[in-house]
């Protein structure tokens, strides 16, 4: 028929029974903006959380170059994966499998211990976060899992096997140890599954089953976790503590009020109560700086993001793009439940990044690939029309 | 049929997961509504007192001065030596609590637990090792060489200096650090649990005075406590002066006669206490043996305190007011007063002393001497015991004399001040003991006897005063029959130097006697000098006075020493009228007091009072400088 790229065994195509077309006219432009305006506002609150801080020495702006940088470097991501057809992702599932799995294990082999867990790689100065990678590539594993047997969907089999690929990843992760983000590759599972087609009796089975067994997992928390979950509940128990964090951000989150102090005037976070102010509590300092009105325009962003990933899904050509889009939208909804929900004590303390705001190359970079991947299924999308 | 192509897309999931995001940023908008809209003001207070920190910056503490405003007590820059444990390396611990504990002069280990205790509860906070201000010797040696002494700091403080120390400690007294107790009642005055508190004189009664205002000084601080930057500070303002009526000069020349006394070993503990009768200022007060406040003032130590409660002559009590003691023959002018007001006895009321002792019921009461005829003056210049029995209670030298008996005693002591405290400006006052039956009976359950009264009569037995309260009456008699409320405060300055209104000094009460009574006692006490007990050699002013001589112990013997058993302390109260009559016009009294006379082995020896007396009252009247 046409002329195939690459003469290797499997077509390079294989998945397409009509020909792709990579239109850049279909380039999802709302997503394009939304994501520039995050990675702008995470720009901004770099600055301010930075601006007077006590915690870090030197330069203030040395902080704002380098966000600039990985934004950099993000948005080139996003462009080079939005050139390849996301096919090609479909096809090399299971060697990105074994990547996922070899990241994570590098990690607990060779990472970097800080603040009392093992989650980054040092190569060549720089700091990478492999997990972060790792939860895009398990969305590209699992999203083709799936897709690939949506006929057999209703099977308990599909979804032990499906579990059965996951778990390896989420016990790494686990160990490093990393609950929040073992739990956010638990969530992309449950949103894929959800999407795919999983037979709801099954889903929330699995999760009546999670619930049953929390004496169990608790005996396996570390003592710290449990500590957190404790503090979570009533944080004044032990207010020097293990509530410290929680009632800081509190304060931090409430002190700001309608439009917040300023950006920079924040107090909570320069003068070190407020703990990790550029990364897990960052959320804590933008309320703290920008207010109600600051929170709001950071949910709306979140909110257009989130609704065009679900439309790129819903329109994509094929389930695995589809499921694609809906992982991702899943891991960017539970991340930022997760984290503003922790700033505002809906949710216990885990080190879970904010996308876009939180400080931190590895994140932003995972992100702009996900959202790279997401245009990539949009631009290939099935022309409207009858 | 086909099957439709996009079969793979659920819809349904899709709106279900829709609807997802839609509760998940309902729930998070509303809690962020909540903390933020409707408890914002509510946390931004928190923050505001994370961030903020009022401390108390302390006020120096006002001076005092004598009269003419010489200084009594001041403040001199002190040295606090502190450790912040952030700054002092783990590796380097042992050697500094040793080289520490040596130049402070404390033991090591108590260094490594203070230092160890405050590590784990904020070891950004700087920690006082030495509760007690360090000498500038010392703090200047920790600061020169401060390479040997990591996580030291040394900081200027205040230090209480009483310029002659025990001079003054009966009456100033001394600070000392705040009590608990104290701190739970005064914290809401603004005192702090490392104030120091004026602890008993003067210090103590004019606390309020004293301590300045003090200041704040709002800080920004961090989560670890440090102090980031002032942001703002209101000045503390210094005490008040608080001036007093005592003359330094005066005050000198009591203490250095009685002091020598001492140290002569003539007596084993004086009281001199000057005052003017017409207002009751005092202008000397003198407690022998006292101790050094400035020992308080710079931390005094265990061993210290143990030496001054171990001395049995009590140094820390102002003996002048704390104390009491047998008045002896002073109290002859109550008996006479009483007999005179009462109308049992007049100027010429005579007794024919003709023997040095008489019986009464077995018991045998006696007389230092033969007196022959005496009539009031002669009885009271003479210091005649039996004349003033036969007041007092009568006796068969002077049948048709009647006793006035012990109530009415009673109730012209009470006028005078006996048996109740003067209300003097100073704490910890006795208030002595006016016995008459009605007292014996409740205290002793027993009935008043003659003898009782013959005791009574001549200021020995149940009666006790104290040296200010036969000083006062003694001056009330001086200047007219006004009993003053004595007083040491002169006047209160504030810094800008102006005076801080006070109660002007008040009378406690007139005299329900007669002038002509009250002259005829200054006439007789003048009499004591010119021609009686108090015969005063070569004398350059007209000193009016009265002795006095308590006994106690056995009544005869000596002891291992050679020592006589029987012991007595001396007495001589003295004023100056202005002319050598009986006018109401002396601006000085004075009352000498010295304890345990008996250590000088003479069996009759001059009472010392009398001679030390006629010396101070005409150097500090007639030698002026």
């Amino acid at each position: 028929m046409s002329v195939r790229p690459l003469a290797i065994p499997h077509p390079a195509t294989p998945l397409h029974d009509r020909p792709v077309a990579r239109r850049w006219t279909e380039i999802d432009p709302i997503l394009l903006i939304v994501t520039l305006l995050l990675i702008a506002y995470g720009l901004v609150m770099t600055y301010s959380t930075t601006a007077e801080t006590r915690t870090f020495t030197g330069d203030p702006m040395q902080f704002v170059i380098r966000g600039a940088i990985w934004a950099g470097v993000g948005m080139a991501t996003m462009t080079a994966v939005a050139m390849f057809d996301y096919a090609w992702l479909g096809t090399f599932a299971p060697v990105l499998y074994l990547v996922t799995l070899g990241l994570l294990a590098i990690v607990l082999q060779f990472g970097t211990a800080s603040l009392g867990a093992q989650r980054s790689v040092n190569i060549a100065g720089l700091t990478f976060q492999f997990s972060e990678v790792a939860k895009v590539l398990m969305i590209v594993v699992l999203a083709k899992y799936f897709a690939d047997r949506r006929a057999r969907i209703g099977s308990p089999l599909v979804m032990l096997f499906g579990m059965a690929l996951l778990a390896p990843a989420v016990f790494l992760v686990y160990r490093q140890p990393d609950l929040g983000t073992s739990l956010v590759f638990i969530a992309i599972f449950f949103g894929i599954a959800f999407l795919a087609g999983a037979r709801m009796w099954q889903l929330v089975g699995l999760v009546a089953i999670a619930a049953a067994s929390f004496p169990v997992i608790w005996a396996l928390l570390k003592d710290y976790q449990r500590a957190r979950l404790s503090a979570f509940l009533d944080p004044y128990s032990d207010p020097q503590g293990a509530g410290w964090n929680i009632i800081q951000s509190l304060i931090a989150v409430g002190s700001g009020g309608a439009t917040g102090k300023g950006l920079t005037a924040g107090t909570q976070s320069p003068l070190g109560y407020l703990p990790i102010a550029e990364s897990d509590f960052v959320f804590a300092g933008l309320a703290e700086d920008l207010g109600f009105a600051g929170a709001i325009i950071l949910f709306a962003l979140y909110i257009v993001m989130l609704f065009a990933a679900l439309r790129v899904a819903f329109r994509a050509r094929d389930p695995f793009g589809m499921l694609i889009g809906g992982g991702i939208a899943t891991m960017l909804l539970f991340q930022i439940l997760v984290n503003v929900g922790m700033a505002i004590s809906l949710m216990p303390v885990t080190g879970i990044p904010l996308p876009f705001i939180s400080h931190g190359g590895s994140s932003l970079v995972s992100i702009c690939f996900a959202l790279g991947v997401l245009q990539s299924i949009s631009m290939r999308r099935e022309p409207e029309g009858p | 049929m086909r099957e439709n192509p996009r079969a793979f897309v659920h819809p349904r999931r899709f709106i279900a997961f829709a609807a997802a995001i839609a509760v998940v940023f309902s729930a998070l908008t509303v809690r962020l509504y909540d903390l933020e809209i409707v408890r914002g003001d509510y946390y931004h207070d928190l923050s505001e007192q994370n961030r903020i920190l009022r401390l108390p910056v302390a006020a120096e503490r006002g001076g005092i001065t004598d009269r003419r405003g010489y200084v009594l007590a001041r403040n001199v820059p002190g040295f606090a030596v502190s450790v912040i444990p952030v700054d002092l390396p783990r590796s380097r611990e042992t050697e500094l609590f040793q080289r520490l504990g040596a130049v402070l002069g404390l033991p090591s280990d108590a260094v490594a637990d203070t230092v160890r205790t405050q590590r784990q509860r904020n070891p950004y906070e700087p920690v006082r090792i030495s509760k007690t201000p360090v000498p500038r010797e010392i703090a200047f040696g920790i600061t020169e060489r401060a390479e040997l002494f990591p996580g030291v700091r040394v900081d200027p403080e205040s230090i209480r200096l009483y310029v002659d120390g025990t001079l003054y400690s009966p009456v100033i007294g001394y600070t000392g650090p705040i009590t608990e107790d104290e701190l739970q009642k005064l914290r809401d005055q603004g005192y702090l649990g490392d104030d120091d508190i004026g602890r008993t004189g003067i210090e103590s009664v004019y606390e309020r005075y004293l301590r300045g205002t003090y200041g704040w000084r709002e800080i920004e601080r961090d989560a670890a406590q440090r102090e980031i930057k002032t942001l703002a500070l209101q000045q503390p303002i210094v005490g008040n002066t608080v001036v007093l009526t005592i003359d330094d000069r005066l005050q000198k020349l009591l203490d250095a006669e009685l002091r020598k006394g001492v140290v002569e070993d003539r007596f084993t503990q004086a009281v001199g206490i000057a005052m003017n009768p017409q207002n009751g200022e005092i202008l000397a007060m003198v407690s022998i043996p006292g101790y050094d406040n400035n020992m308080f003032a710079r931390g005094i130590t265990t061993s210290e305190l143990a030496a001054l409660n171990a001395d049995d002559r009590h140094p820390l009590v102002n003996k002048a007011v704390g104390d009491q003691y047998p008045a002896g023959s002073t109290f002859k002018m109550v008996t006479g007063l009483s007999a005179l007001s009462e109308g049992t006895a007049t100027r010429s009321t005579t007794v024919n002393v003709s023997a040095m002792s008489f019986s009464v019921s077995g018991t045998t009461f006696y007389d230092w001497r033969a007196h022959g005829t005496l009539d009031f003056v002669t009885g009271f210049a003479h210091s005649s015991d039996i004349y003033f029995y036969t007041l007092a209670g009568g006796t068969p030298f002077a049948p048709n004399v009647r006793g006035v008996g012990p109530e009415a005693i009673a109730k012209y002591g009470k006028m005078l001040g006996f048996g109740s405290p003067t209300g003097i400006d100073l704490p910890n006052e006795a208030s002595g003991i006016m016995p008459d039956p009605e007292w014996k009976l409740a205290t002793q359950d027993e009935p008043w006897t003659i003898g009782n009264t013959y005791q009574e009569a001549i200021g020995q037995g149940f009666v006790a005063v104290t040296p200010l309260q036969l000083l006062n009456a003694y001056a009330s008699v001086a200047n007219g029959g006004t009993l003053w409320q004595p007083h040491l405060l002169k006047q209160v300055t504030s810094p800008t130097g102006a005076a801080v209104p006070l109660a002007q000094a008040k009378p406690i009460r007139k005299l329900d006697m007669t002038q002509e009574n009250l002259r005829l006692l200054r006439e007789a006490a003048r009499r004591v000098v010119t021609i009686g007990h108090a015969y005063m050699p070569n004398a350059r002013l007209p000193i009016a006075g009265k002795t006095g001589t308590a006994e106690f112990g056995a009544s005869s013997g000596r002891d291992s020493a050679g020592r006589n058993k029987l012991g007595f302390h001396n007495w001589f109260i003295s004023f100056v009228p202005q002319a050598d009559n009986s006018d109401p016009t002396a601006q000085i009294a004075m009352v000498i007091f010295t304890y345990d006379s008996s250590k000088s082995l003479c069996d009759n020896c001059f009472n010392p009072a009398v001679g030390m007396s006629q010396r101070i009252l005409e150097t500090y009247l007639l030698d002026t400088k």
